[in-house]
C-alpha cells in the first residue's frame, strides 16, 4: 500500500527513508494493510460527506457570494508519542506565561521596554497595540490569553518549533473534536491496539477555566456567553460547537446592550446580566464607541463596561501586540526575561528587515527564504522563495523595500510531512500542528490539537481557505501502545 | 433563552409547516388536475393554488399567462416567490443554523441535508414524476422533523416556541384554503351537487384530513359538516379549534399560569378567539356569514403572531442576505 512512497529528504512522521514504519506506527500500518482499496475509498467519501451533511463547513467568500465548503479530511493520523507530548505541553505553558506576563507588562509598566529588551516603536506602531482603550486595567487573574493556538512544526530533523502564537481568536477546535468523532465512525478499526489520550473531559477543563474569569464584584453563579459575528463567519461552526459544548449562550451584538456600564443580553423575560464573554469578533469591531465606528457587529458601550470592571472580555482587548508575525521573533527573549529559563520549544529562525544589515542578506537570499507580512495571516502576502518566479520575487523586493518594517523573512524549513490518502493513494504532504491551550486559574494544554495538511501536491500552504485539510492527531498514553 | 433565538425556533418552525402545506396542496391540485380538460376550469385552478399557496397578484406581476410548468416552478423553486418551498427551506436551514445549539443534531441534519439534497437536483428535468417525488420528499421532511422534535426535545422553553410557530402557521393555512373554496362555491352558485362535492373534497384533501374525516362522517361532502370538522373539531390535528386550544395552552405553560402584565395582550387576544369559537355554530351560518367568520380569524392570526412576537420581545426573522 506505501510501497512507492517516497519520504524523499524530508522528515517523515510515519515512515523511515527506507521505506519501514516508525515504531510508534508500526500497529497503524499493519492495521491499515489489512483494509482493501476499495475500502479505504469507500470509507474516504463516507467521512467527506460526514462533514457537509453535520454543516461542519466554513464559508468561502469570492465573487460570486459565500460558498460552503468542508475541510478536507485525511485518514493517517499525527502520531505523537508520550515522550514528544510531554515535552510540548511544558514548551507551550512556559510560553504561556511568558506571553501573559508580557502583555501584562505592556499595558501596565513596559518594564521590558524599559530594560531593553524591545524596541518601543516594535509596540507603539503596532496597530493592535490599544493602549488608549486598555492601559492600567486590572483584570480578572491579570490573564489575557484564555485560549491560545499555538502552530508547530517540525524540521527536518524532526525537531518541533513554534511556527506562529494566535493569541487573539485562533479557530478550529471544534475540528479537533469533530476529526476524533468521524475517525471514530468511520475507521473504528484502526483504534485496535492503539492507546490514545481521550479529548472528552476537555470540556470541563474549557469551562472551569473561563468561570475563573468572573468579575470579582459578582457572587452569583457568573454568566458566560459567546459572542459570535453570526452564521456568516467563516468559523460559525466553530461557535456553535464551543457554545453548546460549554453549555453557554451564542449571542451576536444585536443580542446585548449595555446599560449603566453593565452588560445585559436581551432574553424572552426582558434583559439578563452577562459577566464573561468569551467573544470571538476582533478587537476593531467589539464596541463602535470606542473602536471602528462603522462596526455593526459590536456592542455600543461595551468597553466602558469592560473599563468599570463590570465584564469580563476573553480573549483580553489588545492582544495583537503580542502575537504578530514581528514580536514573534521576541518570544524567546520574553521567556529569558520574565522566566529566567531558555524556551523549551525553539522558534523558527527570523530576519527583521529594519535592521540595514538582515535587510541587505534578505534581499541577496530571496530565492532560499520565505518572506511574510507581519500583519498579514492566513497564508497571505507571503512569499516562499524556493517556489517563486523571478518576477514574484521582484514583486516582493519592492514591497520590501518600501515598507521593510511590515515585512519579515525566514530560512525555508523542510517542514515534516506525512502520508496522505487522497484518490485512491498516498503520497506524502506537509503537515503542522496547532496546538490549544486554555487558562484560567490552571492552564491545560489539548492533547493533540489539529494536525493541518497540505494536500496539493508540494503545496507547503496549510490553512483551509488554500486548499488544506486536516487529520486526528492521537498523543499515545503512557506505556504507548497495547500490543495484544 | 435569547429574544433572537426564541423568534429562530418560531421562524423555523412556521416555515418548515408552510412547506409541507404548501406542498401537499400543490401535489393534491396536480393529481386532481389530471382529470379536467378545461382550460378555463385549469385556469381558475392554478389561480386558487396560488392564492392558496403564495399571492395572485404578485404571480401576474411577473407571469402573463397560467402556464402548468411555471406555476409549478413558481411554487417549487423560484427564488422570487418568498413562499417557495425553496425558499421556506432556505428560511428554515438559516433558522435552525441559527439555534443549532438549541435544537436536536438530528434536526439540523435532516433539514441540512435535505436543502444539500435538493440543491444537487435542482437542474435535473422537472418531469410530472420528479415533480411529485420533490412534493413528497418535502411532505415527509417535515413529518419526520416533527418525529425528531417530538422524541427528543425537552417540553421547555425552545420546544414550545416550535410548536406555537407551527401551530400558529398552520391555523391560518387552513383558514385560508377554506376561504378560498368558500369563495369559489359562492361565485358558482349554481354548481352541481358533483362539483360540490368535488370541492369539499379537496378541501379535506389538502389538508390530509380525508381520512380522519371519514370516519366520522358519511361520505356525501355535506358542506357544514366538513366546515364544522375542519374548523371546530377539537381532536383532529389541523382543524382550527385544535390549533388555537394548543396555542393558548403553550403560552399558559410559557408562563407557568400566571397572567403578567406584559402578558395580558396575548392571553386576552387569544382567549378572545377560543371564545368566539366555542359561540360560533358554524353549521347555522351561510356561506357570507362563514367568509367573515374566516377573514376575521385570519386577521386574528396576523395579531397572534404579532402579539406573540411584541410579547417575547421577538426580532426580525433571520433571511438569506448575503
Amino acid at each position: 500500500m506505501l510501497k512507492n512512497y517516497q519520504t524523499g529528504s524530508f522528515f517523515d512522521e510515519m515512515m523511515d527513508p527506507s521505506g519501514n514504519p516508525k515504531p510508534h506506527y508500526d500497529s497503524f500500518y499493519q492495521l491499515i494493510r489489512q483494509i482493501s482499496n476499495d475500502d479505504l475509498r469507500d470509507k474516504h467519501e463516507t467521512a467527506q460527506l460526514s462533514f457537509l451533511r453535520q454543516g461542519i463547513t466554513f464559508t468561502v467568500y469570492n465573487d460570486a457570494g459565500g460558498t460552503e465548503r468542508t475541510m478536507p479530511f485525511d485518514f493517517v493520523p499525527i502520531i505523537i508519542t508520550d515522550e514528544q507530548w510531554r515535552k510540548i505541553e511544558r514548551g507551550m505553558r512556559q510560553r504561556m506565561e511568558a506571553l501573559n506576563r508580557f502583555l501584562d507588562d505592556i499595558y501596565h509598566e513596559q518594564e521590558i521596554v524599559k530594560d531593553g529588551i524591545i524596541p518601543e516603536e516594535l509596540i507603539t506602531d503596532n496597530p493592535y497595540y490599544y493602549k488608549k482603550q486598555v492601559s492600567g486595567l486590572e483584570i480578572p487573574l491579570r490573564n489575557h490569553i484564555f485560549l491560545a493556538g499555538i502552530d508547530l512544526i517540525r524540521d527536518e530533523h524532526g525537531e518541533y518549533r513554534v511556527l506562529e502564537d494566535n493569541l487573539r481568536n485562533p479557530s478550529g477546535m471544534s475540528y479537533v473534536f469533530q476529526n476524533r468523532y468521524v475517525m471514530r465512525q468511520v475507521y473504528p478499526e484502526l483504534f485496535f491496539q492503539h492507546s490514545i489520550r481521550t479529548l472528552e473531559h476537555q470540556f470541563k477543563d474549557l469551562h472551569g477555566a473561563l468561570l475563573s474569569h468572573a468579575p470579582a464584584n459578582r457572587s452569583a453563579q457568573p454568566c458566560a456567553v459567546l459572542l459570535t459575528p453570526g452564521m456568516y463567519n467563516s468559523a460559525y461552526y466553530d461557535h456553535v460547537f464551543l457554545a453548546q459544548q460549554m453549555g453557554i449562550q451564542l449571542v451576536e451584538g444585536r443580542d446585548l446592550i449595555v446599560k449603566d456600564d453593565i452588560v445585559y443580553m436581551k432574553t424572552i423575560r426582558g434583559l439578563k446580566q452577562v459577566d464573561i464573554i468569551y467573544r470571538r469578533i476582533d478587537d476593531e469591531f467589539l464596541d463602535p464607541e470606542a473602536f471602528r465606528p462603522d462596526s455593526t457587529l459590536g456592542v455600543n458601550g461595551l468597553l466602558r463596561a469592560y473599563r468599570k470592571g463590570n465584564v469580563a472580555i476573553l480573549n483580553g482587548i489588545g492582544n495583537g501586540v503580542a502575537d504578530d508575525k514581528a514580536m514573534y521573533a521576541y518570544v524567546p527573549d520574553m521567556i529569558r526575561y520574565y522566566l529566567d529559563e531558555e524556551p523549551i520549544i525553539k522558534n523558527v529562525e527570523t530576519y527583521f528587515l529594519r535592521d540595514p544589515e538582515q535587510l541587505d542578506y534578505v534581499l541577496d537570499h530571496l530565492e532560499e527564504l520565505v518572506v511574510k507580512n507581519v500583519g498579514a495571516s492566513g497564508g497571505y502576502d507571503m512569499l516562499i522563495g524556493p517556489h517563486s518566479t523571478e518576477e514574484e520575487r521582484s514583486v516582493f523586493r519592492r514591497k520590501i523595500i518600501e515598507t521593510p518594517s511590515q515585512y519579515i523573512a525566514q530560512p525555508t524549513i523542510k517542514l515534516s510531512r506525512a502520508p496522505a490518502y487522497q484518490k485512491g493513494e498516498f503520497y506524502p504532504c506537509h503537515v503542522d500542528l496547532r496546538v490549544f491551550v486554555m487558562n484560567g486559574k490552571d492552564s491545560h494544554v489539548l492533547p493533540g490539537g489539529l494536525s493541518r495538511v497540505a494536500l496539493k501536491k508540494g503545496s507547503l500552504v496549510v490553512n483551509s481557505s488554500q486548499g488544506g485539510g486536516g487529520k486526528d492527531t492521537w498523543v499515545l498514553a503512557e506505556g504507548g501502545m497495547n500490543h495484544a | 433563552m435569547l429574544s433572537r433565538v426564541a423568534d429562530s425556533l418560531y421562524w423555523m418552525a412556521r416555515n418548515i409547516e408552510r412547506s409541507e402545506n404548501n406542498a401537499r396542496i400543490l401535489s393534491t391540485q396536480l393529481i386532481h388536475m389530471l382529470e379536467s380538460s378545461d382550460q378555463s376550469v385549469m385556469d381558475r385552478d392554478w389561480e386558487e393554488i396560488l392564492e392558496i399557496c403564495a399571492s395572485k397578484e404578485e404571480y401576474y406581476e411577473r407571469y402573463a399567462r397560467l402556464n402548468r410548468d411555471t406555476v409549478i416552478q413558481y411554487i417549487t423553486l423560484s427564488p422570487a416567490n418568498v413562499n417557495s418551498l425553496q425558499n421556506s427551506i432556505v428560511y428554515a436551514r438559516e433558522n435552525a443554523k441559527a439555534t443549532r445549539d438549541h435544537i436536536p443534531d438530528e434536526l439540523w441534519q435532516l433539514i441540512n441535508r435535505f436543502y444539500l439534497d435538493k440543491n444537487s437536483q435542482q437542474d435535473l428535468p422537472m418531469t410530472p414524476q420528479a415533480t411529485q417525488t420533490h412534493l413528497k420528499d418535502t411532505i415527509y421532511m417535515s413529518m419526520t422533523s416533527q418525529g425528531i422534535i417530538e422524541s427528543t426535545m425537552t417540553r421547555g422553553i425552545p420546544y414550545t416556541f416550535i410548536k406555537i410557530g407551527k401551530w400558529i402557521e398552520r391555523a391560518e393555512k387552513t383558514a385560508r384554503i377554506l376561504n378560498v373554496i368558500c369563495e369559489k362555491t359562492i361565485r358558482e352558485k349554481s354548481c352541481t351537487d358533483t362539483e360540490n362535492y368535488y370541492y369539499w373534497l379537496t378541501a379535506l384533501q389538502i389538508v390530509n384530513g380525508y381520512d380522519s374525516y371519514i370516519k366520522e362522517n358519511p361520505p356525501t361532502m355535506n358542506p357544514k359538516d366538513v366546515l364544522t370538522f375542519l374548523i371546530e373539531n377539537h381532536n383532529f390535528p389541523r382543524s382550527i379549534r385544535y390549533c388555537v386550544d394548543h396555542i393558548l395552552q403553550a403560552v399558559h405553560n410559557l408562563e407557568s399560569g400566571k397572567i403578567s402584565h406584559y402578558s395580558e395582550d396575548l392571553f386576552q387576544l387569544l382567549a378572545g378567539i377560543q371564545e368566539d369559537m366555542g359561540r360560533t355554530d358554524i353549521a347555522s351560518m351561510s356561506v357570507e356569514e362563514l367568509m367573515a367568520f374566516l377573514d376575521n380569524f385570519q386577521d386574528n392570526c396576523h395579531k397572534v403572531s404579532r402579539i406573540f412576537s411584541e410579547t417575547y420581545y421577538l426580532v426580525e426573522p433571520v433571511h438569506a442576505s448575503h
